[in-house]
C-alpha cells in the first residue's frame, strides 16, 4: 500500500443546492489510496458538484464522505481548512493570480501551514521556497518561476496550477476539467503530468474529464455521471458503445473525441 | 441568405418613447431647480463691468507676491501628502473588509459599509469646518478632514475594484486549506494593487485641490492665504495662487499617469 495517497469514500451523498436543484443523488463510490479516476458526462451532469465535495467547496447535504479518515459532513473552520491543504486542486480555468510571480501562485500551497504574519510580510520560509521550486521542476517550468503568471500560456499556466497543488503535499489531487482550457497537444502534456504524479508520488487522483478518449486512456477506472447520478463504474478499456450512451444519452460522434495523439514537450 | 432556422426574426424593440421620458424629465427638474434657486440672468449682466475688472486683475499675477505665498504652498503640500499617506494606510484593510468578493461574513459588511457610506456622504468643506470647530484653526484640523474625505473616496473605488476582480486565485487558496486572510493576502492584493496605488495618486491630486478650499474655513494651506487676499480685493495675488495651484496639479497629473504606465502593462 502506498501511504502519499487517501482513499475517499461516498456513502449515499446527496448535493441539494440553495435553490433546490438536485446536484448529487445517493452517490456511492470507493476510491483506493492512490488510484487514478476520471469522471465524464455532460456539462451540467455533476462532474464539478462531485469533486468539490471532497474537498468542501460544496457543501453535502445528506451521506457522507470520507477523505483518509476525516469525515466531511458538518466539517468547517479549522478542521476544514486542515482537510483542504491535503487536498490538492486544480482548476478549468487555471485560477492563477495573475499579476504576481509564478513562485508566488505556487507558493499558495503553502499558506494553511504558514502564519499569519508570514504571508502579511511575504516572509516565506526557505523550506517552503524549496518545496515550490521542487514542485516547478516536477512539472519542467522551473525557468519561469520569477515570471508574470500572465505573461505564460494557458499549457504553462496550467503546470503551475499543477505544482501549486504539488507544492501542498496533498494526499489527493482533483483536477476539474484542467483541459477544457487547453488545445489538443497541450492537453496531452497536462494529463501525463497528472499521470506520472500519481504514478511516482503515490497520490490519488479524481479528473473530470469531458472528452471520453482522454478519460480512457489516463483512468485506470472511469466513472460515468449522468443527472447527479452514477450511471457508470468501471474499467475504461470495458466502457464500450452501450457505456457511451447510458452516459451520453445518445451514441459516439467524432466531436466526442480529442483528435491529437500526445507530443513530446519541447 | 438561408433562413427560418429557428423560427422568424424578432422585431426590434421600441425603446425609443423611453429616452424621450427620461429626457423630459430631466428637463423639467433643471427648470424647476432655476425657478426654485431664483437664477436671474440680469444680475450677470449688471455685474459686468465689476467682473470685467476683477478678470483683467487675474490675468495679470503679481510674482514678487511668490516668496509670500511659500509657507502656505508649502503647507497645503504637506496636509496632502500627509492626509494621502495616513488614508491610504487605512483604506486598503478597510476596502477589503467593505467588499463582497473578499469578505465573507456578510454582517461585517453590511456595517463597514454603511459607515463609510455615512463617511462619503460628509462634504470635505463641512468635514474641515468641524474640525477647525473642535481642534482648532490650523493644518491639523485640514490633515483630519482630508483623511476622512479620502477614506470615502478611496474605500468605495478600492471595494468596488475588488468587487470585480478575478476570483480563480482566491478560490484555489482557499481550496488549498487558507483563511481568507491568507487568501486576499496572497491572491486578491497583487491583483487589486494597481487600481489601488492610482486611486492612491488621484487621491493626493484630490488633496492638493481640496487642501486650498478647506483653507477657506480656517483648516490651513493655500486656502487661508486665498482668504486673506480675496477679503483685500488682491486679485493679481489670488491669480497667481491660482497659477501656482495649477502648476502643481499638473506635475501630479504627469507624475500619475507616468507611474499608471509603469503599474498597468
Ligand atoms: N451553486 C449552484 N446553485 C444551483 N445550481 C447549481 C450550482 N452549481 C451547479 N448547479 C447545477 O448543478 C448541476 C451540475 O452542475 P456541475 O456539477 O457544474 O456539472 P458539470 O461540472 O458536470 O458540468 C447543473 O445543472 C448546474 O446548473
Ligand atoms: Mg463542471
Amino acid at each position: 500500500m502506498n501511504q502519499n495517497g487517501a482513499g475517499i469514500r461516498f456513502e449515499h451523498v446527496g448535493v441539494t443546492y440553495p435553490n433546490g436543484y438536485s446536484g448529487l443523488r445517493d452517490v456511492d463510490l470507493a476510491i483506493a489510496p492512490g488510484e487514478m479516476v476520471a469522471v465524464v458526462g455532460l456539462s451540467g451532469a455533476g462532474k464539478s458538484t462531485l469533486v468539490r465535495t471532497i474537498n468542501g467547496l460544496v457543501p453535502i447535504t445528506s451521506g457522507e464522505i470520507t477523505v483518509g479518515d476525516v469525515g466531511l459532513h458538518g466539517l468547517h473552520g479549522a478542521r476544514l481548512r486542515r482537510l483542504r491543504s491535503e487536498v490538492g486542486m486544480v482548476f478549468q480555468s487555471f485560477n492563477l493570480a495573475k499579476r504576481t510571480t509564478v513562485l508566488n501562485n505556487v507558493l499558495m500551497g503553502r499558506l494553511h501551514g504558514t502564519s499569519a504574519w508570514r504571508t502579511l510580510l511575504a516572509a516565506w520560509r526557505k523550506d517552503d521556497i524549496e518545496l515550490a521550486m521542487r514542485a516547478l521542476e516536477r512539472v519542467e517550468i522551473v525557468q519561469k518561476a520569477y515570471a508574470n503568471a500572465s505573461e505564460l500560456s494557458g499549457g504553462q499556466q496550467q503546470r503551475v496550477a499543477i505544482a501549486r497543488a504539488l507544492a501542498q503535499r496533498p494526499k489527493v489531487i482533483l483536477a476539474d476539467e484542467p483541459t477544457a482550457s487547453l488545445d489538443p497537444p497541450t492537453s496531452h502534456v497536462v494529463m501525463r503530468d497528472l499521470q506520472r504524479i500519481n504514478a511516482e508520488l503515490g497520490i490519488t487522483v479524481v479528473v473530470n474529464l469531458h472528452f471520453l478518449d482522454l478519460a480512457r486512456r489516463y483512468g485506470q477506472r472511469l466513472i460515468g455521471l449522468r443527472a447527479g447520478e452514477i450511471v457508470y463504474d468501471g474499467q475504461g478499456t470495458d466502457a464500450d458503445e452501450s457505456v457511451f450512451e447510458a452516459i451520453y444519452g445518445r451514441s459516439l460522434t467524432a466531436e466526442d473525441v480529442l483528435p491529437s495523439q500526445p507530443v513530446e514537450l519541447s | 441568405m438561408t433562413g427560418a432556422v429557428g423560427g422568424a426574426r424578432p422585431t426590434k424593440p421600441r425603446t425609443w418613447w423611453k429616452t424621450v421620458v427620461v429626457l423630459a424629465v430631466i428637463a423639467g427638474i433643471t427648470v424647476w431647480s432655476s425657478i426654485a434657486i431664483g437664477v436671474d440672468v440680469s444680475a450677470i449682466a449688471e455685474n459686468a463691468h465689476n467682473a470685467a475688472n476683477t478678470l483683467i486683475q487675474l490675468m495679470q499675477p503679481d510674482y514678487s507676491f511668490f516668496p509670500q505665498t511659500l509657507p502656505a504652498l508649502l503647507q497645503t503640500v504637506q496636509m496632502a501628502i500627509i492626509a494621502t499617506a495616513v488614508s491610504v494606510a487605512i483604506a486598503l484593510p478597510v476596502s477589503f473588509w467593505a467588499s463582497r468578493a473578499t469578505n465573507p461574513n456578510s454582517v461585517a459588511l453590511g456595517i463597514v459599509r454603511f459607515i463609510m457610506n455615512v463617511v462619503r456622504s460628509v462634504p470635505d468643506l463641512l468635514y474641515a469646518s468641524l474640525f477647525v470647530t473642535v481642534v482648532g484653526t490650523g493644518a491639523l484640523s485640514g490633515i483630519f478632514a482630508l483623511v476622512l474625505f479620502n477614506l470615502g473616496i478611496l474605500v468605495k473605488l478600492v471595494s468596488e475594484a475588488l468587487d470585480g476582480l478575478d476570483r480563480g486565485g482566491q478560490e484555489a487558496a482557499l481550496a488549498s486549506g487558507a483563511s481568507w486572510f491568507k487568501a486576499n493576502r496572497q491572491a486578491m492584493l497583487p491583483e487589486v494593487a494597481p487600481v489601488y496605488i492610482s486611486q492612491a495618486i488621484y487621491v493626493l491630486e484630490l488633496n492638493i485641490r481640496a487642501s486650498t478650499v478647506i483653507g477657506l474655513v480656517g483648516a490651513g494651506g493655500l486656502g487661508m492665504l486665498i482668504d486673506q487676499v480675496r477679503t483685500f480685493y488682491q486679485y493679481h495675488y489670488l491669480s497667481l495662487i491660482i497659477l501656482e495651484i495649477l502648476v502643481i496639479v499638473v506635475l501630479l497629473e504627469l507624475l500619475s499617469s507616468f507611474a499608471r504606465r509603469r503599474l498597468i502593462k
